[in-house]
């Protein structure tokens, strides 16, 4: 290859002298292209007078020379391909070419010369490269084969046995018969002679004559004259010139080329080219991680560290004695308090191999695999700090919290209880028809009727200028005169329900009788109508003259209005859904409550028409009250909640409270205080706080204030009523176990 | 042995001489009782309650109550010691058929009582039934005996007739009218039956009355009702009736059957006299709400020309008499009161209210002062008394009573039940001495009728003729009525 080597240095050497010649015109070619460039700035600057500069484009002034570059890179591919070019035209020396040869002829096809080259035929020798040294020993000392019968090995491992060598006498008589062995040479490899070839010895003799051994050397080449000569001489080779200020100036030409753009892009006329879809493809660093808003993954725990037993020399306290040996062994090894024994070695080394590693470590792959680990964003509150900021009981005085006194009812249950508007009498029925009148203070019976039936509700007339009281047994309404009254009040009430001239006959299916007579009995009856059951609740509009009845029959005929000063007795529903339970006044609007079993619905009776439904998510409702404000009204169920509903809200309820472990019986506001109270089966009431503030914005309080046991249950009933006294913070219990409570503050 | 230095002084003749004494600090009341008793060589051992530095009785050993207290062993103490009051005794039971309202033992050697079925009754202290009088038609609520007046002509009325003692009862009910009705007695053999006269009704309240009382000169009465008006009324039966309204008698239901029962009723007790309608001097109004109690001051002292109204407004009001003004209102909050009770030197009145609390207020403090102390019960508490004198004889009573005033065991009486003491009764059965200094815990305790009853009414009376020394509490209520020696 070294002579191949040669010949192409020479060659390029060549190819130098060839393209001197060339070298200006390329110049020329060059400066024509500047030239060009400051026509078309002639041009511009002659456009440019219509005054438009002051949207002048930034224009890097660098822009010159990096074209200059770029053109240049452009020349050397030139001259790569004219390299290529003059390899075809030498063909001059066959002996040294490695190459085949080409040959140029003119094509058939084309017209054109083109280069023809030898068919290469694919056997061993088309290549020598694939010739191979038989000896494949590499490049290794060869005395080391010296005593051996071979002098190395071939490809597949066979010996290359050394040639035969005659002894002095035949390489003597050799050189003597062979003319050409004083041309040969001893290969090391072949451990024998081989011919030398004519180049080889041609170099040979150079190197003897003290010639360069290159034989194609022309040390009498005749000198290039690169830059002098004819034709060739740089006058001035060096310019002193001052730079030109184009070099700095932004170009005005450029600038005027760049406004005709402009502003043909603002007339229309050049539109750009759509966005290609190109913007779709985004590039993204594949080696960068993407910046993640997760958490960093927790760490895996640690592993324990050792302890002084698990030393190799463990203090001798740490050895376990026999017993504990023993008894480490026969514990299954997960009830074991340690997974090792402590063992003592003297020395270090002595200590083996661990032998549950393995099984060490593929427990915690395990454990990093199984136990996946969670960052748990624990809160750090403080639970107190949660429970809202209640104003204390204390602070909320006066509230029933004693049993101050207690009425009995010897034989039955006592359903229902009424306080007299002045707060000083409470009159109780039970289911045995007993009515009672007692003082709240004294707890001492003045005066009783007996009724036959159960008794389904008692309700007190809420007028002061009148005083009676209405109850309601089996089909019937009883209207009561209390005793003690003065004689005004009296004669007023009794004008009232037994008038000496009685209204005009209303058509009505409820008769009223009045009995002017008997004082001791009813002074007013009124018969509800047949199968209408036992009524379960009186409502008494606040001026006193309208009462509602609810009955207890599942019928159409569930709910009568009964106006007292017309005596006339009306249905305000033709027809109702679903089975009603409850129905109140408006403390101050002419609104109607109806609390079926589910919801409460809300009409206005002047215009008769629904106003809203309330749904408190009640199973079934049992009791109801309104707050003497109207605005809101509570609902209590036999599924224990008591929802409140604020009726500027919402038809949800705003608070619902579940405190009472049985099925409320009855709820009630006070009158005049911020108290409202609850009663249930499980033998308790439950008083409460609960503010209402004048302006819309601020949420009711409400707190739980006292709970109050005293009522036995008896048959699964525990206090099924309670009302109020007017003027003080008194509350009246009537409980299944025939006893009324007076609970004062 | 730890000793602690102590004074002694006393109120009461047994007195010590003033010196120091060195007490063990593991003595209690007893060991300190015989000390005097020894020290002083009484012929009978008389039981001394000590009150350690004028504010606690002493309750456990001296060692213990300066431990709680935090007195140092140097500190002297004075200890005044008066006689204790024994653990009371139930002396009697009266029983009823319906619920004692009121009860008055201010008639000597007798005890009266108002029950809810409308009758007077009065006992001797044999406990025989003197007189049963079906004076009102509904419940009584309350009950006085007016004192008598001094005056010659009403000596002379009293003296009608010979070996007969007579008293006017003023009476209120809940048929809103309250009655003067007048017993006169016989007075050496139990042969002849009292007899009896309602004398006149007292029309003003529109609703039940809660409340009588006299004065001590038996002049006038203060009757409290229910609708928050306090009456002021002379004890003169009037001659012709009173201008009542008519909206107050009820002239057009008189057809009713009720008033006339009502009316043959009163027809029988009044026999042939006619009943008098009287109307009241002086109407109080600032109450606005029911008037549970109203009651004079003492004439002696700030007490007099002065009234004493509570109510259930949270109110206790001063009443000037002759002007028929409130001059003083003490407001408490959120307190209706159910009784009130006046210290016969009128300083401090005791105010029962629902809140389970007999609350104390000075009286001669402004109104704006809160109250000095407040002894809490369990349950409500419906009453007070005060120990109280029967009423001085009229002249014509026995020289009996008069001995007994010259009784110096009477006197001697007087000493043991101090001003300090009072009486409650409350719901739970349980009638409860106190002594205003010590207001912790009852003095003494009488459970009446096993606890299971309300009571009602109390009152206390000193000495009474038959009981020697010993004061005579006697307790109204639901099961009728008992009556405990106590002091």
């Amino acid at each position: 290859m070294t002579v191949a080597e040669a010949k192409k240095l020479l060659k390029k050497r060549k190819q130098q002298d060839e393209e001197a010649p060339e070298k200006p015109a390329f110049e020329e070619s060059v400066a024509l292209e500047m030239l060009s460039e400051d026509e078309n700035d002639a041009d511009a600057q002659s456009e440019s007078d219509d005054g438009e500069v002051d949207a002048f484009p930034e224009i890097d002034p660098r822009s010159d020379s990096e074209n200059e570059e770029s053109e240049k890179s452009e020349d050397d591919d030139d001259e790569l391909e004219e390299d290529v070019e003059e390899d075809s035209d030498e063909d001059s020396h066959p002996d040294l070419q490695i190459f085949p040869k080409s040959k140029t002829i003119v094509s058939d096809i084309t017209g054109q010369p083109k280069r023809v080259y030898p068919e290469i035929e694919p056997d061993y020798d088309s290549d020598s490269s694939t010739e191979d040294d038989p000896n494949r020993v590499g490049n290794v000392p060869m005395h080391w084969y010296d005593d051996l019968p071979h002098v190395g090995y071939d490809i597949n491992g066979k010996r290359v046995l050394r040639p035969a060598q005659g002894d002095e006498l035949d390489k003597f008589l050799q050189t003597v018969e062979d003319p050409t062995a004083w041309t040969s040479a001893f290969d090391k490899n072949a451990q024998m002679d081989k011919p030398l070839s004519a180049d080889e010895l041609d170099i040979i003799r150079r190197l003897q004559a003290g010639e360069n051994p290159d034989g194609d050397y022309d040390p009498y080449e005749p000198t290039v004259e690169w830059f002098t000569g004819k034709g060739k001489e740089e006058i001035m080779p060096l310019s002193a010139a001052p730079e030109p200020k184009r070099r700095w100036l932004p170009s005005k030409w450029e600038k005027q080329k760049i406004m005709k753009i402009v502003r043909a892009i603002r007339q229309g006329r050049i539109v750009g080219s759509k966005p290609t879809n190109a913007d779709t493809k985004s590039f993204y660093p594949i080696w960068n991680e993407l910046p993640s808003n997760q958490e960093p993954p927790l760490p895996a725990p640690k592993p324990r560290l050792p302890t002084n037993s698990e030393s190799y020399n463990p203090p001798a306290e740490y050895l376990p004695t026999d017993v504990e040996r023993k008894q480490w062994e026969n514990t299954d090894p997960e009830n074991r308090e340690r997974d090792y024994l402590p063992q003592k070695y003297s020395a270090l080394r002595l200590v083996p191999a661990y032998d549950r590693f393995i099984k060490e470590r593929f427990n915690r792959q395990l454990d990093l695999y199984l136990a996946p680990r969670i960052q748990r964003t624990k809160l750090n509150i403080d639970p107190n700090s949660l429970i809202p900021k209640l104003p204390s009981p204390s602070s909320l005085k006066p509230f029933p919290n004693y049993n101050s006194l207690k009425f009995s009812h010897v034989k039955g249950r006592v359903r229902c209880l009424s306080v007299s508007p002045d707060g000083a009498w409470v009159v109780s029925g039970d289911e045995e028809g007993m009515v009672s009148v007692w003082e709240v203070n004294v707890g001492r019976e003045i005066k009783r009727w007996k009724l036959d039936g159960k008794i389904g509700a008692i309700e007190w007339c809420p007028r002061t200028d009148v005083s009676f009281f209405v109850v309601g047994t089996e089909e019937k309404l009883h209207f009561f005169i209390p005793p003690h009254l003065t004689p005004s009040i009296f004669n007023l009430t009794h004008s009232l329900l037994a008038p000496a001239t009685l209204p005009p006959a209303t058509q009505s299916p409820i008769k009223w009788m009045s009995s002017a007579s008997s004082t001791d009995g009813s002074i007013l009856t009124l018969n509800l109508p047949s199968s209408s059951g036992l009524p379960k609740q009186l409502a008494w509009h606040r001026k006193g003259d309208y009462l509602a009845s609810v009955s207890s029959s599942e019928s159409q005929g569930g709910v009568w209005i009964h106006q007292m000063s017309r005596r006339h007795s009306q249905a305000p529903f033709k027809k109702i859904k679903g089975a009603v339970q409850l129905v109140l006044f408006h403390p101050t609007k002419p609104h109607f409550f109806v609390a079926t079993q589910r919801y409460v619905r809300v009409y206005n009776l002047a215009e008769q028409k629904l106003l809203k439904t309330l749904m408190p998510g009640i199973k079934w409702i049992s009791s109801m009250d309104v707050h003497p404000s109207g605005d809101h009204v509570i609902v209590g169920g036999y599924d224990r909640k008591l929802c409140w509903f604020d009726l500027e809200l919402s038809d949800k309820p705003y608070k619902i409270l579940r405190y009472h472990t049985r099925a409320i019986r009855s709820l009630q506001f006070h009158p005049t205080y911020p108290l409202f109270a609850s009663s249930s089966d499980d033998g308790s009431i439950q008083i409460f706080h609960a503010r209402v503030y004048s302006d819309l914005m601020t949420d009711p309080l409400i707190v739980p204030l006292k709970i109050l046991r005293g009522h036995d249950v008896k048959e699964g009933l525990g206090v099924l009523q309670i009302k109020w006294t007017n003027k003080q913070p008194w509350l009246v219990s009537a409980g299944a176990d025939g006893n009324v409570l007076v609970w004062c503050s | 042995m730890a000793t602690h230095p102590v004074i002694f002084t006393t109120k009461t003749p047994y007195a010590l001489p003033s010196q120091k004494f060195l007490i063990p600090i593991q003595w209690k009341r007893y060991q300190l009782s015989q000390l005097i008793n020894k020290a002083l060589s009484l012929p009978n051992p008389i039981p001394f309650d000590f009150l350690v530095r004028g504010s606690d009785i002493l309750r456990g050993s001296l060692g213990e109550w300066t431990t709680a207290n935090g007195v140092g062993e140097e500190d002297t103490l004075e200890i005044e010691y008066f006689e204790s009051i024994l653990p009371p005794q139930r002396m009697s039971t009266l029983p009823h058929e319906d619920w004692v309202s009121s009860i008055s033992s201010q008639i000597p050697q007798h005890l009266l009582t108002a029950s809810y079925d409308g009758h007077i009754r009065l006992f001797d202290y044999s406990q025989a039934v003197v007189a049963d009088i079906p004076t009102h038609a509904a419940a009584i609520t309350s009950i006085c005996s007016i004192p008598p007046v001094s005056s010659p002509n009403s000596s002379e009325s009293d003296l009608d007739s010979e070996d007969r003692q007579t008293f006017t009862i003023a009476s209120a009910s809940h048929d809103l009218t309250a009655r003067l009705t007048k017993i006169s007695l016989p007075l050496s053999s139990h042969s002849q039956k009292a007899t009896f006269q309602s004398l006149a009704t007292l029309h003003l309240h529109t609703l039940p009355l809660s409340s009588i009382t006299a004065d001590s000169t038996g002049t006038h009465l203060l009757t409290a009702s229910w609708d928050g008006l306090v009456g002021f009324w002379d004890t003169q039966v009037p001659d012709q009736d009173d201008g009542i309204p008519a909206s107050l008698l009820g002239n057009g239901e008189d057809a009713s059957s009720q008033p006339k029962k009502k009316r043959r009723v009163a027809a029988d007790i009044t026999g042939e006299t006619k009943l008098r309608r009287k109307a009241p001097l002086t109407v109080f109004k600032s109450h606005t709400n029911r008037v549970s109690k109203a009651l004079f001051g003492a004439e002696n002292g700030s007490g007099n020309g002065k009234a004493y109204s509570c109510g259930f407004d949270s109110t206790v009001r001063t009443w000037d008499v002759e002007m028929g003004v409130c001059v003083d209102t003490i407001t408490a909050s959120k307190k209706p009161f159910l009784d009130l009770a006046l210290t016969p030197d009128a300083r401090t009145a005791l105010a029962a209210s629902t809140d389970r609390t007999v609350t104390i207020y000075d009286l001669r403090a402004s109104s704006l002062t809160t109250s000095a102390g407040a002894l809490q019960h369990p349950t409500t508490v419906s009453c007070i008394a005060l120990p109280t004198s029967a009423h001085a004889p009229s002249p014509s009573a026995t020289a009996k009573a008069a001995n007994l005033d010259a009784d110096p065991g009477i006197a001697n009486h007087d000493a043991t039940i101090s001003q300090n003491q009072f009486v409650t009764g409350a719901y739970d059965g349980i009638a409860r001495v106190w002594d205003l200094r010590s207001m912790r815990a009852a003095v003494a305790v009488c459970r009446v009728w096993e606890g299971k009853k309300k009571i009602l009414s109390v009152d206390w009376a000193r000495g009474g003729a038959g009981s020697g020394t010993n004061g005579m509490v006697s307790v109204g209520g639901e099961g009728g009525v008992e009556i405990w020696r106590v002091g």
